[in-house]
């Protein structure tokens, strides 16, 4: 697997968000990242697994690491640029290991209804790596290079 | 004061089956998801009951709502009944292919073609 790099171009600085733990918060978090997104011209796919990733990840930390506890809250940081876009999600719980959560493709875990963010994650995004013991995920998608020219 | 239910679905009847066509664009809300969940699993107390999800104009998702659906399945299934679902846009087909959902769920192009394939199987 080629090793590529996300841009470090300072012209696209990280920007943050702090969300409360409440699932609503998800959806008012989302336009400022999406559309950064969008005004980059990435194209509808890149969008929808952008966005998927974005949610499960969200989702994950607010459902599995702050349990839902209104006391706590998730950081989002997060960081988009011509060639690459890249977010961070941490929550304020004790982490896990991502290396035992059980496959859902298989048969007999086919009709278990948690456990497919994670793999959605990996599936849409070309790089999920986790820190802080599982607490943080780390995500990043490379613009394919045909997109580029599609750039606004 | 209650907090009013957000309505996700709207249900009607089809040559016996349930169809259940989707509201929102995007199901993301904790409270969308669950009032989605609760309405069909209202629909799965009638033993045998035969349903029709249709996904049209639906243009995300996430887990939470394959969650739902699987539990849904689950509890039609132990009384004979079946979930079936349609209309599902490319993208997010693609979820269910990745998850392998759709080898648990029948899918059809269209909520018509769901709807005629209960029709032409025997009741349980």
């Amino acid at each position: 697997m080629p090793s590529r790099q996300p841009d470090t171009d300072s012209t696209y600085p990280w920007a943050e968000k702090i969300l409360p733990t409440r699932l609503e918060a998800i959806r008012e978090a989302e336009p400022d990242v999406l559309d950064r997104i969008g005004g980059l011209g990435y194209d509808d796919d890149c969008l929808f697994a952008i966005r998927l990733a974005l949610e499960e990840g969200l989702v994950n930390a607010m459902k599995h690491g702050n349990r839902m506890d209104p006391a706590k809250r998730v950081r989002l940081a997060y960081r988009v640029a011509p060639d690459s876009v890249e977010i961070r999600i941490r929550d304020e719980g004790g982490g896990f290991d991502p290396g035992v959560i059980p496959d859902p493709t298989v048969d007999e875990n086919l009709q278990r209804p948690c456990g497919r963010g994670i793999m959605l994650m990996r599936s849409y995004m070309d790089v999920v790596e986790y820190a802080c013991r599982g607490a943080e995920v780390r995500m990043t998608k490379f613009r394919r290079p045909a997109q580029r020219g599609s750039q606004k | 004061m209650m907090q009013e239910e957000p309505e996700v679905v709207q249900v009607t009847d089809r040559d016996g089956v349930k169809l259940v066509r989707i509201v929102s664009s995007a199901i993301l809300r904790e409270g969308e998801v669950e009032s989605l969940g609760r309405a069909l699993l209202a629909l799965a107390e009638v033993p045998g009951r035969r349903v029709v999800l249709s996904f049209l104009g639906v243009r995300h998702l996430t887990s939470l709502v394959l969650g739902k659906l699987i539990h849904v399945h689950k509890r039609l299934a132990e009384s004979g009944g079946e979930l079936r679902l349609a209309d599902i846009d490319p993208h997010i087909y693609e979820v269910f292919a990745i998850t392998h959902l759709d080898r648990l769920f029948r899918i059809f192009e269209r909520e018509d073609e769901a709807v005629a394939s209960f029709a032409a199987e025997p009741e349980a």
